[in-house]
């Protein structure tokens, strides 16, 4: 069926596996005392730990599906047939516009990392590596996320990004639940590096 | 008469409104009520319970406010307390809560004198919980992924309360879910954290008095991790001999955490860490090179890792790896000297070379051979001879002169420096001054005053000075810079003579000699005395005694006495042998008292009981005694036994003509079964019978032995001269011979004792308790007649049966039960065994003992057997 576009309020911790959003409305910077100064450098580092391992990650989750993921993976998991955020920023854009990015890329990350997490669980239950590594990257997409609220709210008075999340795998054949993680992790793989060469300027320590 | 009618109905009314399960909606109410119902009290507050007695129960018993008195358990709440409100009312206030008890009650005095209790409620006194302190975290990893938090805090006051402790958690606009701590209240452990977030932790106290919150703890839990260790540590040796590399493997990611290090190690054996300079390991690496080991040294490393910029906590220490660094060349030489034994000749010496092995630090490997090289510096056409030697000593005969020794020490790098020895002819150069010598503890130091020559080395030589061995000298080099060295290994109270020898360059010092003690006691004597014991000496040594007189001029030392003491002091020798001695003793009384406790067990193997003839009642065996003589008791008539019990019949050869032969044939069966013997008898009775050296059937062959005793043997028996339709005669006849009967006869009648019929006389035993008068007329050889009625082979095996004892058993069971007297029981097992048809017998005629008449007929005896009279 495509793509299903939502709309997400800012400040709202949803569900990561479900396929929607969560509307939930607030006001002001929540746990102000929670945002402070080194979360700049916590979202950068977070950024970093997911581009070290995002490319270990998705080898292990095509090893995993067996063939013919491990072996024609160019060809399945090429990602131009799915919907995956834009990520048109680059070093020389505004801070707040890369903040604003990235808020789309990692909530969109993070449904579809529990997405994954979840078909994995049900595909692959003894894959416990994989399952270790998704649940660890779909925890540190949250983190992230958080920490992105954190610098949005307090820095730019952003309480509201638009987020536009991918399909659900729900109801859908192992093959093709397999094929979609696999190609959103083959996008995860190359937009995340570009997102830690993207905010090494914006985040280092001043 | 009312008034009564109303207390009756008055108190019917009470309990039915007490036992009601459900006072509020049964038939029956609750007369009243306490508010607050189950009050949970802060200790020390004030607290003021109501009792509220129902319209019902005012109009029908007649029960006021003014009654109700409170109880808190049993005791009577003081009246000053309460309060009455209204008519139905009545307050009851404490000051303090801390007086009050469970269950507080609420009684009315019904007709002023009936106590009864209208309600009862429950009362909690505890605590608010207070804030918990001290709130901290620590972030364990427990795995590469999994990192679990483990918050702890002081939880404050005990609150004699449920009290409920929660961790809580959050990020700025995400609630977790509370940690429960599980059977503590100070400690709660968080399965799954998240770095690089800032989380807000708390903690929340909560019981029924309140709620107390801690002061939030805001961190990020990457800066609280306790990684896990290194692992998979190697240690490798590398191409110096003093370097070693450790390569190791981090847990963390340097995307996540960077780490620094610190590397421990130590010798193998040795219990002291030494530590790499933190700074060279405080960058993250996954290996590390170790540098200024000894060579040929095994090393034990350790390595342990925390955050690089020092925020969190370091983790435990690594396992343990060893490693060995490679071999180099020996360090030094070998220290050398000599002992040259001169006593053949003058001129012709015999040079003990020792040399001490390197210490491991020196050898730097394994030292696989010494080259000896001996120069002859008196003569230079001498040639040099070399030796390779793998011990540390080596002999040689030279003739006197002036020699230069050089010693190598190899591995199997190479060689070590050499080390040079001087011997020359003769010590002419200078000696040491002033030798002395000072205990130091445990340490004998000795020193001197060098000479005024360069010294190159000092060669010290010390021996244990013993009257019954020789000197053992042990010996060390020290540099020449050295004046005074400690002595190890000396032993208090003994004698050393200590020698001390300068090397020069271009030959040999004289040696220098004291003598010196480690420890020697001081002792000073009061003038006026002449005499002193020496007291805590030590055995079989040798001692001196120096005596210094002293006045306040001065002191002066008399000549030195050595003895030396004995190896065992006086009376030791005897406090060895008394001890000993007594307590053989000892045991030789316990075992014969033992011997006497057990003399009937011990005499009945070795010594079978025998019948005192001087105590028998022979006068009543005569014949003039009636037959139906009258026996009361046997115990009284037989005390020392149950020998008595036992009758033998005796049937005389004569009159075997009387038996028909078929009545023999069992007997002759058994011959051919039993080796023939002479003098075995069976038992007591059987002993006179058989004590005839007539022959006898048994399967030993000990029948010699038992003849010769037997002959002499003291018993009486009862000897029946009848036979089916003749009157049996029971005749007595006995032995004058005072000798016991022996162990080997004893037993030998438990075995020949079924086959003892002879050509010449039948023999049977009886139990006297089947010999009544009946069976006078029917004696054993009856039996025996019937049992020949069987075949052949079912007697022979009958009778072997009877020999092994086996067979007879049943049948002496019976017995035993119908008689149900142990010493009966045992004579008739003697008869059974001897006689299996006697037991049939007694079968037939259950008598007792008591009830069988006994007849007796003196026998006289004569050597060789017994007559009958």
């Amino acid at each position: 069926t495509g793509v299903v576009p939502f709309v997400a309020l800012l400040l709202l911790q949803r569900r990561p596996v479900a396929g929607r959003a969560l509307l939930v409305s607030g006001s002001g910077c929540p746990s102000h005392g929670l945002c402070r100064s080194n979360v700049q450098e916590q979202t950068r580092r977070q950024v970093a730990v997911l581009n070290a391992t995002a490319q270990e990650l998705f080898s292990l989750y095509l090893k995993c599906q067996g063939e013919p993921f491990s072996s024609e993976s160019d060809k399945l998991c090429n990602p131009a047939g799915i919907f995956f955020p834009a990520f048109r920023v680059n070093r020389t854009s505004e801070r707040k516009e890369v903040m604003v990015a990235m808020y789309k890329l990692f909530a969109f990350l993070n449904a579809s990392l529990g997405n994954i997490t979840r078909d994995q669980e049900e595909l692959n239950p003894t894959a416990k590596e994989l399952l270790e590594r998704l649940h660890n990257t779909t925890k540190t997409t949250r983190g992230l996320i958080s920490n992105l609220t954190c610098l949005l709210c307090k820095n730019y008075n952003i309480f509201q990004v638009d987020v536009r999340y991918g399909d659900s795998s729900k109801g859908k054949s192992t093959f093709k639940k397999k094929q979609q993680g696999c190609q959103v992790l083959r996008k995860y793989v190359q937009v995340i590096g570009q997102a830690a060469r993207v905010l090494l300027p914006h985040l280092s320590p001043s | 008469m009312f008034s009564r009618w109303n207390w009756v109905a008055c108190a019917f009314y009470l309990v039915l409104s007490i036992c009601s399960p459900d006072a509020s909606s049964g038939l029956v109410q609750s007369c009243g009520h306490i508010i607050p119902e189950s009050p949970v009290l802060a200790l020390g507050s004030n607290f003021t319970a109501l009792c509220i007695l129902n319209e019902s129960c005012l109009d029908f018993g007649n029960i006021y406010a003014s009654q109700i008195i409170w109880k808190i358990k049993n005791r009577l709440v003081p009246k000053e307390q309460y309060r009455e409100i209204n008519r139905t009312v009545s307050s009851v206030t404490f000051n303090d809560t801390s007086s009050l008890a469970t269950p507080l009650t609420c009684n009315i005095l019904a007709d002023g004198q009936i106590e009864q209790n209208i309600y009862g409620i429950t009362v909690t006194v505890g605590l608010a919980p207070e804030k918990p302190k001290n709130l901290s975290c620590i972030v364990h990893q427990e795995s590469r992924f999994t990192y679990a938090m483990t918050c702890t805090w002081n939880p404050g006051r005990h609150t004699f309360l449920d009290t409920q402790f929660r961790l809580r958690y959050r990020w700025p606009e995400q609630i977790f879910p509370d940690c429960i701590p599980k059977d503590v209240n100070n400690s709660c452990t968080i399965d799954d954290s998240q770095f690089f977030v800032n989380t807000e932790i708390w903690v929340e106290a909560t019981n029924a008095l309140g709620k107390a919150v801690s002061d939030p703890l805001v961190v990020d839990p990457i800066d609280i991790v306790k990684p896990l260790p290194p692992q998979n540590v190697s240690v490798t040796s590398g191409l110096l001999p003093t370097v070693l590399q450790l390569v190791w493997e981090n847990w963390i990611s340097d995307a996540v955490m960077t780490l620094k290090f610190n590397i421990r190690y130590r010798i193998v054996g040795d219990t002291n860490w030494m530590e790499v300079p933190p700074e060279d390991t405080a960058s993250p690496r996954t290996s590390f090179s170790i540098q200024g080991l000894r060579p040929y040294t095994e090393y034990v490393f350790s390595i342990r890792c925390m955050k690089e910029d020092g925020v969190g906590y370091w983790s435990d220490w690594s396992e343990e790896k060893t490693g060995i660094t490679i071999e180099d060349q020996p360090s030094k030489g070998p220290p050398i000297w000599r002992i040259i034994d001169t006593s053949q000749s003058p001129a012709c010496w015999t040079v003990h070379l020792i040399w001490k092995a390197l210490k491991p630090y020196e050898a730097n490997g394994v030292i696989l051979q010494y080259e000896l090289t001996v120069r002859d510096k008196s003569s230079l056409s001498s040639p040099v001879k070399k030796y390779n030697v793998t011990s540390t000593n080596y002999t040689l005969q030279l003739r006197e002169g002036t020699y230069e020794v050089t010693l190598i020490a190899r591995n199997s790098v190479g060689p070590s420096p050499p080390s040079v020895l001087l011997i020359p002819a003769s010590n002419s150069k200078a000696p040491v001054k002033n030798l002395r010598t000072l205990p130091k503890h445990d340490k004998l130091w000795v020193g001197w005053t060098a000479p005024n020559n360069y010294v190159l080395k000092y060669v010290i030589e010390w021996c244990l000075m013993s009257s019954s061995s020789d000197c053992i000298i042990e010996w060390q080099i020290v540099l020449g810079d050295v004046q005074g060295i400690d002595l190890k290994g000396i032993k208090p109270f003994k004698c050393y003579l200590i020698t001390v020898y300068p090397l020069y360059a271009d030959g040999q010092g004289s040696g220098q000699s004291v003598k010196a003690y480690l420890k020697q006691d001081l002792v000073t004597v009061d003038p006026s005395k002449t005499e002193y014991t020496l007291s805590s000496l030590t055995s079989d040594t040798l001692y001196t005694v120096r005596m210094m007189a002293s006045t306040d001029n001065g002191s002066r030392t008399g000549p030195d006495f050595t003895f030396t003491t004995q190896k065992f002091g006086k009376g030791e020798i005897e406090a060895i042998v008394v001890p000993v001695c007594l307590a053989f003793l000892l045991i030789v009384l316990l075992g014969v008292l033992f011997c006497f406790n057990k003399r009937d067990l011990i005499k009945k193997h070795i010594w079978p009981i025998v019948p005192d003839p001087s105590k028998s009642n022979i006068a009543q065996w005569s014949p003039q005694v009636p037959a139906k003589h009258n026996i009361s008791s046997k115990d009284q008539m037989y005390p020392e036994g149950s020998f008595t019990d036992v009758s033998v019949v005796e049937i005389e050869a004569d009159d075997k003509k009387s038996f028909s032969e078929q009545d023999l044939k069992p007997f002759d069966l058994l011959k051919k079964e039993k080796s023939t013997s002479e003098g075995h008898s069976s038992g007591i009775g059987g002993s006179s019978c058989m004590s005839s050296p007539r022959q006898s059937v048994s399967d030993s062959d000990e029948g010699e032995t038992t003849q010769n005793t037997s002959s002499t043997v003291q018993y009486s028996t009862v000897v029946l001269n009848g036979y089916r339709d003749q009157t049996p005669v029971q005749v007595f006849s006995r032995s004058e011979s005072t000798q016991p009967l022996l162990d080997s006869e004893e037993r030998s009648e438990d075995h020949a004792g079924g086959a003892d019929s002879t050509p010449q006389r039948q023999q049977y035993f009886r139990q006297n308790g089947g010999q009544d008068e009946t069976n006078t007329d029917r004696p054993c050889f009856e039996r025996t007649k019937q049992i020949t009625h069987a075949n052949e082979g079912d007697l022979v095996g009958f009778v072997q049966l009877q020999i092994s004892g086996q067979s007879s058993q049943p049948l002496g069971l019976g017995m035993e039960k119908n008689t149900q007297e142990a010493a009966v029981s045992n004579v008739l097992q003697t008869c059974t065994e001897g006689q299996t048809v006697r037991a049939e017998t007694v079968e037939e005629n259950p008598l007792s003992v008591d009830e069988m008449p006994k007849s007796y007929l003196p026998q006289t005896v004569r050597q060789g057997g017994y007559m009958p009279q």
